[in-house]
């Protein structure tokens, strides 16, 4: 465990490296994959809960810990993060502008990252949460591209106005818990009454809904990704919207479970406006950073709603939507990365017929587009599965709407594949070459990992059920 | 004979005040030489303050008191002064003839709030109040180009006579009440009274004395200007060891009165809620960078409200942890400007554009201060906010909170505005490089350590400030 608080540290050494930065950054985000890879070999599945402690006081008269602990939950998300990381840097190895700047911000992020899953202490989460935020600022403004200031002014206010509800909210807690602790744990223990619980549950969604792009507070996010840089989408949709779903399970639905009971039918019907929302305004998009925006509004809209059912289906297939929509996102966000950096354009009229002139490249492009979809053999496909068949059980117009939804998405990204790839071959970018072996690396690795985990489902979800078991007999 | 050890560090600054009385008869002016006799001498200052920090007792007829909350407040104040006098190697917002003098009133000012901090006693407060406050009438006016900012001087001088004007009134008010002058005696007599309109209305108002010194609304009307129109050194002393006394006083002051009085914390909250949302919102519009802060500054003398009024213990030493968050996140701001601008001139936020190439290290200073201001972990301007927030909840003041949790969002706007402009922009013709010399360096890493130290191990502090909180009367 604390070779993972090692790593942290580890991580902003490359801040005074001056040009082996991109050589040292990707030597430590292979390492903490490794590392990573190690934890989640380690993990014993049987005994499940929470493994590899670390416990320390940190703030005595407020009762603050340094807590740091890996269950089933989190774990998966580690994974992620280490994957996404170790891509981005891979994806940004042509960055020439402030190289030095952006690696150690993406570090920082990062790092932001790697401890709210790792905490669970509140204000560890929140101080954490709050540290993967800013960096994002910086980072769209300075190397984005399309409207990259109002992007990451609007981006940065809308998160932050997130945490402006959180910070009442874990206070609020805090106060009523009486014990002066922040532990998670300790306060789940304590437990509060019903009226406590509702207050509370909807100051931790909405806050944290806000990053997990809920509809209707998810017009930051399409704006943010098209204005980022290829590896900040990448972590940014791959892994820090999953900080908002990962807040609202661990924070909001482990200290309030009746307070979700009371407001699961309000959750659903939110996150099922999201998936037909963004589904709908996916099919009139013709930028694709645009297109792939909006289907994380409606992907993350899957996440929601398998919470809201309280089944263990639903979290378990949640929770797995979470990593493979992660590694999906990457993977889109990665491929169109590429396109634009060759073609400098991502408007889909302009492109057309690309499958002519670099068949690989837009391989990977459909290879994201069929898990974005659900088609069997990727790792979606068990998630939304998971997700719609606990969802009919529990909310059955809402499940039946959520189906409908996915369809639409379904249409626009067939539509999306065939306007840009398919059709009559485009003269304009006949003289681009396909991708080199070295720049596919981390595209390859991705869609191993979909199809890795679509054949093999099992072996994420042992972890993740070790963990929701538990969880929700405890609800 | 022990008595006056424990009024040693306000001796050391009647002799420093002294020292450059005499130095200011002479009609030759050393600039340089005037800035070593004014560093060694305001270090020492700290350093005596520190040895002097865990005495206690009683002096001057019980009217001065000598306790750890005080001597807290005295070594902010010893290193406020250390700190601003510390950046005046550039001396050239105030003529050369003027430097000793300027050197002699921030001693005397540090002297009056000094005594501030300690005074029990009604009339003692009004005494070491106006000590502090003409020396800084004096102080503001005296920057170069007097006939552009003669405005700041006169507006000042106004607004804070009437200020005291308004104290004096409802201290009579108080003792007409109470029938005494002393803190501890009313505080016997308080509970008692605290509904009579009477008390209210004195309290109140002799609680906007120290509201106009501390810039909360609506007694903020000169900050903007005064904090524009004064050299920035002064601005710096204004902005961060008058804060400080302003601070003390009012914890020492509302604590007191006890909370026994719904109106009077009404009229608290509502204070606090107009100066966060106030000062937030008009520092977006702003274009200096100096009347920026001032804004800031009253809506952080809001924040600090917030802790102040939840009238528990928690809530004084948050108030007080705040207060020092304050004192190092404003002072790593300021140091920025004072260098940058080193020939005494007001900062435009425009003219920051390239920072991160003319000096990455000044703008890393400042990105981390403003980070701090805003309230974004791992600062300790959020640990400050988070703490203050807790003690408020603990009194069940949650729409406070989520107020002041909004207005921290708001704040992010402009203190972004001013971090693009550091890192984004570039400049429209170059500006000359910055020279730094390497205690500036030192100096402003050292900020760094200490805003993210604090931030993330706030275990001690919080400690002291809540020690120092106990030993209020």
């Amino acid at each position: 465990m604390s070779t993972i608080v090692c790593l942290l540290v580890i991580m902003f050494i490359p801040d005074d490296r001056p040009k082996l930065v991109k050589q040292v950054s990707l030597f430590f985000s292979a390492v903490g994959l490794v590392l990573c890879l190690w934890l989640y070999h380690a993990y014993d599945v049987q005994k499940g809960g929470l493994q590899f402690v670390e416990r320390i006081l940190w703030v005595k008269s407020l009762g603050i810990y340094w807590f740091m602990a890996v269950d089933g939950i989190n774990l998966p998300m580690l994974l992620l993060t280490a994957v996404v990381l170790f891509t981005g840097v891979l994806t940004m190895w042509d960055l020439e502008l402030r190289v030095k700047e952006f690696f150690a911000l993406m570090f920082l992020l990062v790092a932001g990252v790697y401890g709210v899953f790792l905490s669970m202490d509140l204000f560890w989460i929140f101080v954490w949460y709050d540290v993967s935020l800013f960096p994002m600022y910086p980072l769209i403004a300075i190397w984005g591209g399309t409207r990259k200031e109002y992007g990451a002014m609007k981006l940065t206010l809308y998160l932050l106005a997130g945490s402006a509800l959180i910070l009442p909210g874990i206070l609020y807690l805090w106060v009523q818990g009486g014990a002066h602790t922040f532990d998670i744990f300790e306060l789940q223990r304590i437990g509060f009454s019903p009226l406590v619980q509702k207050v509370a549950f909807v100051m931790l969604y909405l806050g944290f809904g806000i990053l997990a792009a809920v509809w209707p507070f998810h017009t930051w996010s399409p704006v943010g990704h098209v204005a980022a840089p290829t590896a900040v989408s990448m972590i940014h949709a791959g892994v820090l919207m999953k900080l908002g779903a990962y807040g609202i399970l661990r924070l909001a639905m482990t200290l309030c479970p009746e307070g979700l009971a009371y407001w699961s039918d309000f959750v659903a019907l939110l996150a099922t406006v999201g998936i037909v929302y963004g589904a709908f305004v996916g099919l009139a998009q013709t930028d694709l950073k645009y297109v792939i925006g909006y289907s994380s509004v409606s992907h993350m809209g899957m996440v929601g709603l398998g919470l809201s059912t309280m089944t263990v289906n639903g979290i378990n297939g949640a929770v797995f939507q979470m990593f493979a929509h992660g590694v999906m996102t990457a993977l889109f966000f990665s491929s169109v990365g590429y396109i634009y950096d060759r073609t400098h354009t991502k408007m889909i009229p302009d492109l057309g017929g690309l499958s002519n002139t670099m068949p690989i490249a837009s391989a990977f492009f459909i290879v994201a587009a069929f898990a974005g979809i659900g088609v069997p053999c990727m790792a979606s496909f068990w998630a939304e599965l998971m997700v719609f068949v606990s969802a009919v059980k529990t909310f059955p117009v809402r499940g039946i709407f959520a189906v409908l939804g996915l369809v639409v998405s379904a249409l626009f990204m067939l539509r999306v594949v065939q306007k840009t790839f398919y059709g009559e071959r485009n003269e304009r970018w006949a003289h681009i070459p396909d991708v080199t072996l070295f720049m596919a690396t981390p595209r390859i690795i991705l869609v191993g990992i979909i199809i890795f985990f679509g054949f093999f489902p099992r072996i994420i979800l042992d972890v993740i059920q070790s963990a929701v078991v538990p969880f929700v007999a405890g609800l | 004979m022990m008595k006056w050890v424990l009024f040693t560090p306000e001796l050391y600054y009647v002799l420093m005040a002294l020292v450059f009385f005499c130095l200011s008869l002479r009609i030759k002016s050393e600039p340089r030489k005037l800035y070593g006799y004014a560093i060694v001498m305001s270090a020492l200052g700290l350093v005596v303050t520190l040895i002097f920090a865990c005495q206690e007792g009683m002096l001057f007829f019980d009217a001065y008191r000598v306790d750890l909350f005080s001597q807290v407040f005295k070594v902010l104040l010893a290193a406020g002064t250390f700190l601003v006098i510390f950046c005046c190697s550039e001396l050239k917002g105030i003529d050369e003839r003027q430097h000793a003098e300027f050197y002699f009133l921030v001693a005397i000012c540090t002297l009056g709030m000094m005594m501030l901090v300690s005074s029990v006693e009604l009339l003692t407060i009004y005494v070491s109040i106006e000590l502090s406050s003409y020396s800084l009438y004096l102080m503001v006016p005296m920057r170069r180009n007097t006939e552009m900012f003669a405005e700041t001087g006169v507006k000042y001088f106004m607004i804070g006579v009437t200020a005291s004007a308004f104290m004096l009134f409802g201290i009579s008010y108080i003792f007409g009440v109470t029938h005494t002058t002393y803190i501890v005696e009313m505080m016997k007599v308080m509970p008692g009274v605290i509904k009579e309109p009477a008390a209210i209305i004195g309290i109140i108002l002799a609680l906007s004395g120290f509201f106009f010194k501390q810039a909360l609304f609506p007694f903020h009307m000169w900050a903007p200007d005064v904090y524009q129109g004064s050299a920035n050194q002064v601005t710096a002393y204004i902005a961060t060891a008058s804060k400080m006394a302003a601070a003390a006083l009012v914890i020492r002051f509302v604590g007191f009165t006890g909370g026994g009085s719904p109106v009077f914390v009404n009229v608290l909250v509502a204070l606090s809620v107009l100066s966060m949302s106030f000062g937030n919102l008009v520092a977006i519009i702003q274009k200096d960078l100096k009347r920026l802060l001032a804004y800031s500054s009253i809506a952080h003398a809001g924040y600090m409200m917030v802790g102040i009024l939840s009238m528990s213990s928690r809530g004084y030493s948050t108030a007080i942890y705040y207060a020092i968050a304050y004192l190092v996140m404003n002072f790593a701001v300021f140091m920025v400007i004072m260098k940058i601008a080193d020939d005494g001139h007001n900062l435009q936020i425009k003219e920051l554009a390239g920072l991160h190439k003319r000096s990455p290290l000044l703008a890393l200073t400042l990105m981390l201060g403003l980070f701090g201001l805003a309230g974004i972990p791992p600062t300790v301007g959020f640990t400050g906010k988070f703490l203050v927030f807790a003690a408020a909840l603990e009194k069940g003041y949650l729409t406070l909170v989520v107020i002041g949790m909004i207005n921290a969002t708001i704040s992010l706007y402009y203190y972004l505005i001013v971090i693009k402009a550091a890192y984004l922009l570039e400049p429209v013709r170059p500006y000359p490089a910055i020279r730094l010399d390497g205690w500036t360096k030192a100096m402003s890493i050292g900020l760094m350590i200490l805003m993210v130290y604090l931030g993330l191990f706030p275990d001690q502090f919080v400690a002291l400030t809540e020690a120092a909180a106990r030993s209020l009367p």
